[in-house]
């Protein structure tokens, strides 16, 4: 073992205790029935029979789409207009990427609560502001609609990182191509979709990627905390059927089924990306 | 067309001094004349060229192109086209994209055939499709001028076009450049810190120092007639032999003469006007150089390399009277 090698042991270790083993653990708990009190009972094929023939998986399922659907392309375009509007350098630009940056280092669990207080339907100050308008708000909390949404929305404001990165792409871009378009008589929406965006192209498609599989855990915190899967199951996302399933109900074994579902569903969409993003990108 | 440049200012502010790249410069290039502008590192050559492009604003002046005002005309609607000196190239892009990249910008007519056209024009054949970073640095310049070329803009500009390719590429390319231009028969503007590529190249030569024109002319007269003792030392191959007028006895009011190395010869040592110690040899292929200390002052002599002289060798240097030129105190060249 060389002294370089020695340096990833610590992290080996975490790999091996955080990740591999539970990744093994789920495996095996998925063909058992377990309930957290008794040994494991290996029960086949039981429970992936049951994964196709639940009706709640489906519809979380569904509601997972729909929000990686929504919350990712959202999250990338704003990430990107930002980081474009941001990259140079004048007065007052330091300040806005901060604030930019600054909803993403919030905590999770203070970021839902802020959130539940905001979409409050009584006291909330977006219904309020937006009944002030007179546009009326969707009944955020209390409609199915009105709920997705207010989970996407909350979505759209976590965008720091996304936003260095697309920042970091958009300033490696040399500003003498720009140049070179301006002198050949390029407008600068023309330079945006023929220059800025091929080449921060590879970036922003690694962001997507990144999304999907962030995304389709992350929905589980404002599901939990804000609107607790409802109104009406309209917010229960996969994260959160599998915690109810297994920590609720402790149906492990079951939960154990879908995690390894989530797993192979996530790698297939990945996998599938990331071969649309090689084609088009040609990389 | 031709490009007026005149009393064109520029100043960088760079913390609290303010730093003046472009001093009240005059520059005109006539219809169809390549004009090299000339200068060491720092002289606002590039500025200058930039403001011609429309890509730095001037503080102060004007530029014409064709008898129009374009000061305050953005880049692209100024009839130009500018080779960069890192070629700019869009790295994204198949060479046939990067020339016609222009073209479709302006939702030109006829792409594929002016793209072709322009391609074969500058050697560019079998690597239409090929993306610059498969490219050679020498096909990379010629992508660069491709793109200039297929605008038919009528007005060239050149930021060290060469500055990044290998001595014997820039040779070639240097002739290459101007065969084209002698083809399209647009007035370029040719920026350059090497001043044998520009005596080499040039209608017309304009020696920039510290933002303003030292002097500006035909190559000939630049070499033949350099206006003050920067210039005399800025152009030709080996700079001009500065030495101060006590040695050789000038007349009143000349402070320094100057002779080129290749207009002086190596005679006995009392033959000459004025004797010295032979420092070092340095061999150049069809000449020697011979570099003759005299009173802690030094002196070029270009030799034949076949007589040699041994380092520490008394020698004397002639020359003849026309060859002299004469400077007052400040530089300035006396008739």
């Amino acid at each position: 073992m060389n002294r370089t090698g020695a340096f990833a042991w610590p992290y080996a270790a975490g790999l091996i205790a955080l990740v591999a083993l539970p990744s093994l653990a789920t495996a095996f708990l998925a063909f058992t029935e377990y309930s957290g009190i008794e040994a494991p009972r290996f029960t086949g094929l039981d429970n992936l029979r049951r994964l196709a023939s639940d009706a709640d998986l489906r519809y979380a399922l569904l509601n997972s789409a729909f929000y990686v659907a929504v919350a990712v392309p959202l999250r990338l375009v704003i990430a990107t207009g930002v980081a474009l509007l941001l990259h140079r350098r004048a007065r007052g630009v330091p300040a806005a990427r901060a604030v930019a940056y600054l909803p993403s280092v919030v905590p999770d669990a203070a970021y839902a609560l802020l959130w539940l207080w905001i979409l409050n339907p009584l006291y909330g100050p977006l219904p309020l502001l937006l009944d002030a308008l007179g546009t009326g708000s969707p009944r955020w909390l209390t409609s199915a609609w009105g709920a997705r949404s207010g989970v996407v929305l909350m979505a759209t404001f976590q965008i720091g990182e996304a936003f260095v990165i697309a920042l970091a792409a958009r300033r490696a871009v040399p500003d003498r191509l720009y140049e070179a378009a301006a002198v050949d008589g390029a407008s600068p929406f023309y330079a945006l979709r023929r220059i800025t965006l091929p080449l921060m192209a590879p970036v922003l498609a690694l962001l997507a990627l990144r999304d999907v599989v962030v995304s389709l855990q992350a929905s589980f915190v404002p599901a939990f905390l804000v609107t607790g899967g409802g109104p009406n199951y309209a917010t229960r996302f996969v994260p959160l059927y599998i915690y109810e399933q297994g920590f609720v109900y402790f149906r492990l074994g079951y939960a154990a089924a879908m995690s390894l579902l989530l797993f192979v569903l996530t790698a297939v969409i990945v996998y599938v990306q990331y071969r649309l993003a090689r084609r088009w990108l040609r990389l | 067309m031709s490009v007026v440049v005149s009393g064109a200012r520029k100043f960088f502010r760079a913390r609290r001094d303010q730093v003046v790249a472009l001093d009240g410069v005059d520059l005109s290039a006539p219809a169809g004349r390549l004009v090299v502008v000339v200068g060491p590192s720092g002289s606002g050559k590039t500025t200058l060229l930039r403001a011609i492009a429309g890509l730095d604003r001037l503080d102060d002046g004007r530029i014409e192109v064709d008898g129009r005002d374009v000061t305050a005309v953005p880049p692209g609607e100024r009839d130009v086209a500018m080779v960069f000196q890192e070629y700019a190239l869009y790295p994204h892009l198949s060479v046939f994209e990067n020339i016609a990249f222009g073209l479709r910008a302006r939702r030109a007519p006829d792409v594929d055939e002016l793209v072709a056209e322009a391609a074969a024009h500058v050697g560019l054949g079998g690597t239409l499709r090929r993306r610059p970073d498969q490219l050679s640095g020498g096909e990379r310049q010629r992508v660069a001028l491709a793109r200039a070329l297929v605008r038919k803009a009528a007005v060239f500009l050149m930021d060290e076009p060469l500055s990044n390719l290998d001595a014997e590429l820039r040779t070639q390319m240097r002739g290459e450049i101007r065969m084209l231009h002698e083809g399209t028969g647009a007035t370029t503007i040719y920026v350059t810190h090497d001043q044998v590529e520009a005596m080499a190249m040039a209608d017309h030569v304009v020696v920039l120092r510290a933002g303003r024109v030292e002097q500006s002319g035909p190559p000939e007269e630049i070499y033949s007639a350099p206006r003050n003792v920067f210039v005399a030392r800025f152009a030709g191959a080996a700079p001009m032999n500065i030495i101060s007028a006590d040695l050789v006895g000038a007349p009143d009011g000349v402070a320094s003469i100057g002779v080129r190395a290749e207009r002086a010869v190596l005679v006995e040592r009392d033959g000459g006007r004025f004797a010295g110690k032979v420092r070092r040899v340095e061999f150049a292929g069809a000449d020697a150089f011979v570099e003759v200390e005299v009173a802690s002052e030094s002196f070029l002599v270009r030799i034949d390399p076949s007589d040699v002289p041994g380092a520490g060798e008394e020698v004397g240097v002639a020359f003849a009277d026309r060859d002299i030129h004469s400077f007052d105190r400040s530089g300035a060249r006396l008739p």
